[in-house]
């Protein structure tokens, strides 16, 4: 095998055999974690008022569910079972401060925007629960893939929520108005309700009831 | 190996913290001139946003920006004490200048028995001069005290007469966010705009953050007053308080350029 710099897997089927596809490709509908799992909720509703706060922090947690994922299967045989959580908080508290500082260095508007969110990512119950579910018990690279899926599959739902708030919320999408000024003549007002958290947790309630209908998932 | 015995629990948690704070020892150090530059940029943004020379969701990108606070603002080193401006220093002197003033004072107060001025620490401040849109030369003075948990950072820029404000920014602060931290809420900002600094007769009133909203009937209200900000007082009061102790300090300042 000619792998470049990602860790050999030894699975049958290579780096993205079958396993690695449903690693990948599970969170991202059939098990995806905010509308089957309603996992990350709080975040959700709270960084979604507009679209690129939406983007950036699902982007956030992504890159943390992925590289909390790749250390801890890395050193999950080493990791002492009494003390396993605690290690990974001090292992997702890490990857998340590193993120921060990105953030603070090349986009500091938005950084300051987020505010306390992206610190509080480290509190993601879907970063703490991938890494006991899934990077204890499997290898480093699929754990990664799984990562990675589960980042994508919280930030598709938050662009959603995060784009309709801020298109019916303030007119807006991504800082540029796209409902045109004459509509605002005739008498159409933003709505207040999309601003505000509510607003995005009715939208929540609404995609995850489309999703589990589509995906024909059932809590029994 | 036995992973479970006292030895190794104790040896595995102490080689995790001591990676992961060099991990990320080394990260904040090689990212900390790019924080410090965009904190910077920052900073220049809010003057200028209390100029109003750039508006809220501004499209111009960095180089633009930059290139507007080169031509547009002039910042200048005032001696609060005596209203002076002090032409030979620049800004990244202030902090020396202010250390050497403090302890100066200290000496002095001691050989003269009396209690230190507070006033002398922070002696000499930087003052932008800014070129509004419209032409005309707007003062922006840097603001700071405490709120409810943090110290708040602005600018109140004043426009020509010295005493109407042109527009105010918080940039930083660590108050509650949705609650003390809307004070950087743009909108709310937008309130200050020509409010006076001073009475009809000329004396400091500053600027009071009102506890709910303001009577544009009552006369005082509408000249100096702006609507508070809802849940959190505390913040409010500390706003009212250190724009008011400011505008003290720069008051002879003010009154020589009012001239």
């Amino acid at each position: 095998m000619t792998a470049t710099a990602t860790p050999p897997a030894k699975a049958k089927g290579g780096l993205f055999g079958p396993d690695e596809i449903k690693a990948i490709k599970a969170p991202l509908w059939d098990n995806n974690p905010i509308a089957l799992q309603i996992l990350g909720i709080c975040s959700a509703l709270a960084v979604t008022t507009r679209l690129d706060k939406a983007l950036v922090m699902g982007l956030g947690v992504t890159f943390v569910t992925a590289l909390a994922n790749l250390i801890i299967s890395s050193i999950r045989n080493f990791i002492p079972n009494k003390i396993r959580i605690i290690v990974q908080l001090v292992v997702v508290s890490g990857v998340v401060i590193v993120f921060d500082q990105i953030l603070k260095a090349y986009m500091f508007d938005l950084s300051k925007q987020l505010s306390v969110f992206v610190g509080l990512i480290i509190t993601n119950c879907i970063v703490m629960g991938r890494l006991e579910a899934y990077a204890m018990g499997n290898k480093p690279w699929r754990s990664f893939l799984d990562g990675i899926g589960n980042g994508l599959g919280y930030m598709w739902i938050l662009a959603i929520v995060g784009a309709v708030r801020e298109v019916f919320g303030s007119g807006k999408l991504l800082g540029a108005q796209v409902i045109p000024a004459s509509l605002y003549e005739a008498g159409y007002v933003n709505n207040g309700l999309m601003v505000l958290a509510p607003g995005a947790f009715i939208l929540l309630g609404i995609i995850v009831w489309v999703q589990r209908s589509i995906s024909g998932y059932s809590e029994k | 190996m036995n992973t479970s015995s006292n030895g190794y629990v104790l040896g595995f948690a102490v080689t995790v913290c001591v990676i992961m704070s060099a991990a990320l020892a080394v990260t904040a150090n090689s990212l900390k001139e790019t924080q410090q530059a965009a904190a910077e940029f920052d900073r220049q943004k809010n003057v200028m946003m209390a100029a109003g020379l750039v508006g809220d969701g501004d499209t111009r990108t960095r180089p633009e920006l930059e290139k507007l606070y080169q031509e547009r603002i002039r910042e200048v080193v005032v001696d609060t004490k005596t209203g002076q401006v002090l032409g030979d220093k620049a800004p990244k002197d202030v902090a020396g200048m202010n250390k050497i003033a403090a302890q100066e004072e200290k000496k002095l107060a001691a050989a003269e028995k009396r209690a230190v001025d507070k006033a002398s620490e922070n002696r000499y401040r930087s003052v932008a001069i800014g070129k509004a849109d419209d032409g005309k030369t707007t003062f922006i003075l840097p603001i700071s005290g405490k709120g409810l948990w943090s110290t708040i950072y602005g600018y109140l820029a004043l426009g020509e007469d010295a005493a109407t404000v042109r527009g105010v920014t918080f940039y930083k602060h660590g108050e509650t966010p949705g609650l003390g931290g809307e004070c950087e809420n743009p909108q709310w900002c937008a309130k200050w705009q020509g409010k006076s600094i001073l009475t009809e007769a000329g004396a400091l009133y500053g600027i009071e953050v009102k506890k709910g909203n303001v009577d544009p009937s009552v006369a005082v209200e509408k000249r100096h007053k702006v609507d508070g900000l809802s849940g959190a007082t505390i913040t409010s009061n500390g706003i009212t308080k250190f724009v008011k102790d400011d505008l003290k300090a720069f008051g002879s300042y003010l009154a020589s350029v009012r001239k």
